[in-house]
């Protein structure tokens, strides 16, 4: 390993790093008489700035060859760069959100906090190693706590960081200890060598302390991307944190959590996988391993996620509960066959984090001015910003899965994976129907939403003014999820080429 | 101590034994104690519960030379501080509002 060439690699997270270190000297040395709202939008300016630099250092190093460092701790390849790169967006795009109003008074520190998250995430996307996995992740969480509780004044946000720090700290916890035991059981932190592992000794699969360490591995990453039982942080953080916050957490960290899920499920331990099959006619099968866990969470997040949903008054928290949902229907492509899975994960992660990354973007840019994120009070909201109202029909009609947006190809391609899992025996026909039949369920609480925008009375009020910095994000992430819809091969081939360079 | 090494000379089962009781009894305070300052002295026990897993693991290890179950440890350890910071000062933010620390009386958000 060579110290010049592992900074070359690293150059977009050195630059990131920097910009965060920029940030907090200049808010402190140079604007510190200005008023809130003057630093705010300079800092911003500053965070675009370094989020800008990294994505071109990205953009260049897909020229270059892929490089493995110590142990597969630094990996790069054109779909980890790929992953940064949206990754940048993402977090741009919440910048951009933030722009207009300051969260707190704290302008540096927050954006600080921000590109520290970005860092973790990006981290998170590009190690293929446990020991790297747990400390990007944990990285990435205390950011976010930071981030949540940001409103130390507003008891909601103090409240929902607390509950979603004590879940967070619990399910870290419960993340060493199954590691511990993977390496224990495995002798190795990579996840191509425990991959190898598996090939010398058939028995590896069915040890006992392997499997124990998987399954205390996925309460760690349950929690992360928020699946039933451990989303119970979810709707309380969501609500609590201000709302570009609320956006940040539910589409970057599930980005990152989901591909670092996904890799170490499909490339370490996926001989351990086990099976939770029903085989017609109603003939269960079931072996130990990490499968009959993911389906178990699977089917029951689907079920809650949508039926609480549908009871929820708060928007935000409507949005938190159709994520746990979302979650659940991920988890059914992993049965899939590995590259025919991995691909339907990683098309969907991208166009639902963008969606959600949207329905949140107009929660800011309305609830402010209409009086609070409860869904009553965005009742004809349609009179007085029509181009919001018409952006998240959009978003909701692509959260629910209606063609010709992204999430209905995105949909689709999830559960044709689930389908072709177990051989073509379908298998797992047993979660794909249940999450077909889910979906249409979603459609009621999605529909609510829009009728309250559209066809409830208005409230009282002249037109509202949306600032350009959250217009123009917004109008850009509704045109990509419609022209995914138009063409999705266009981001399947993407990924499928990128797979195929790994 | 020399007796006790006698009867029961340490083995990577007992190590392992130990880290899971220790394990247990960290998760046994989240779960059944209210003060969340206790429910953060339990994090910290099933943490370094896994650590010490690490170190059995690395030290029964057929390959001592690779030391990635020390490194590991180290890197726990330094988490666990981190993440008691992180803690502690969210700790302040919401005694602040509750005028306490129980988590029974967080119960603004629900739904």
């Amino acid at each position: 390993m060579n110290y010049t060439s592992l900074f070359g690699y690293l150059l977009g997270e050195v630059v990131l790093t920097a910009a965060a270190f920029v940030i907090l000297i200049a808010d402190v040395m140079c604007h510190r008489k200005d008023d809130v709202g003057a630093r705010n939008q300079r800092m911003a300016w500053w965070t675009l700035t370094g989020l800008f630099l990294a994505a071109v250092v990205y953009a260049i190093q897909f020229a270059q060859g892929n490089a493995n460092f110590a142990d597969g701790t630094l990996v790069i390849n054109p779909l980890n760069l790929f992953f940064k790169e949206v990754i940048l967006v993402i977090t741009a795009i919440t910048v951009f959100f933030s722009m207009e109003e300051p969260v707190s008074k704290h302008v540096g520190e927050y954006y600080a906090m921000i590109l520290f998250a970005a860092i973790g995430m990006a981290f998170l996307v590009t190690s293929e190693n446990l020991l790297m996995i747990f400390v990007s992740i944990e990285l990435l969480s205390l950011s976010l706590y930071a981030l949540v509780g940001f409103q130390k004044q507003i008891l909601r946000s103090a409240e929902g960081a607390m509950k979603y720090f004590a879940f967070g700290a619990v399910s870290a916890a419960f993340l060493l200890f199954g590691l511990s035991y993977i390496y224990g059981a495995t002798n190795s932190l990579s996840l191509p060598a425990i991959a190898e592992t598996f090939k010398g000794d058939p028995l590896m699969a069915r040890s006992p302390v392997l499997l124990i360490g998987i399954l205390f591995t996925l309460v760690g990453f349950g929690f992360k991307i928020a699946v039933v039982p451990f989303h119970l942080w979810a709707p309380d953080a969501y609500e609590g944190a201000a709302a570009p916050v609320a956006g940040f957490v539910a589409s970057g960290s599930k980005v990152a959590s989901f591909v670092a899920l996904t890799k170490f499920l499909l490339l370490g331990v996926a001989p351990a996988a086990g099976a939770a099959t029903i085989s017609f006619p109603f003939t269960p099968h079931f072996t130990p391993g990490w499968a009959p866990v993911i389906a178990l969470m699977a089917f029951i997040s689907m079920v809650w996620g949508n039926l609480a949903a549908i009871t929820q008054t708060n928007l935000k928290r409507l949005l938190a509960y159709s994520s746990v949902a979302h979650a659940g229907y991920i988890l059914v492509a992993l049965f899939g066959a590995k590259a025919w899975g991995q691909t339907a994960i990683y098309f969907y992660i991208i166009v639902y984090a963008l969606t959600n990354l949207g329905a949140f973007g107009v929660v800011t840019a309305l609830a402010n001015k209409v009086g609070g994120d409860d869904i009553r009070c965005f009742a004809g909201v349609w009179r007085r910003a029509p181009g919001l109202t018409v952006l998240m029909m959009i978003f909701m009609l692509s959260l629910a899965g209606i063609p010709p947006l992204a999430g209905f190809f995105g949909k689709f391609y999830l559960f044709a994976a689930g389908l072709a899992a177990d051989q073509m025996q379908l298998g797992y026909l047993w979660l794909v129907i249940t999450a077909i039949l889910m979906s249409a369920v979603s459609f009621y609480y999605y529909l609510q939403v829009l009728r309250v925008f559209y066809v409830n009375p208005a409230s009282r009020g002249g037109p509202i003014s949306i600032c350009p910095c959250q217009r123009w994000p917004m109008t850009v992430i509704a045109l990509i999820i419609f022209l995914i819809g138009w063409y999705p091969t266009a981001l399947l081939d993407w990924i499928q080429g990128f797979l195929q360079r790994v | 101590m020399m007796v006790l090494a006698e009867i029961a000379p340490p083995t990577l089962g007992l190590y392992l034994g130990f880290g899971a009781l220790f394990f247990g009894v960290g998760l046994a305070g989240v779960l059944m104690r209210r003060n969340v300052i206790i429910i953060l002295i339990g994090v910290e026990m099933m943490m370094n519960a896994a650590n010490l897993n690490f170190l059995a693991f690395w030290h029964y290890n057929p390959n001592p030379s690779a030391v990635m179950g020390q490194m590991f440890a180290i890197f726990g350890i330094t988490i666990a501080g981190a993440e008691a910071a992180v803690g502690l000062a969210l700790v302040i933010a919401v005694y602040r509002h509750f005028r306490g620390v129980n988590v029974d009386q967080m119960n603004v958000l629900k739904g």
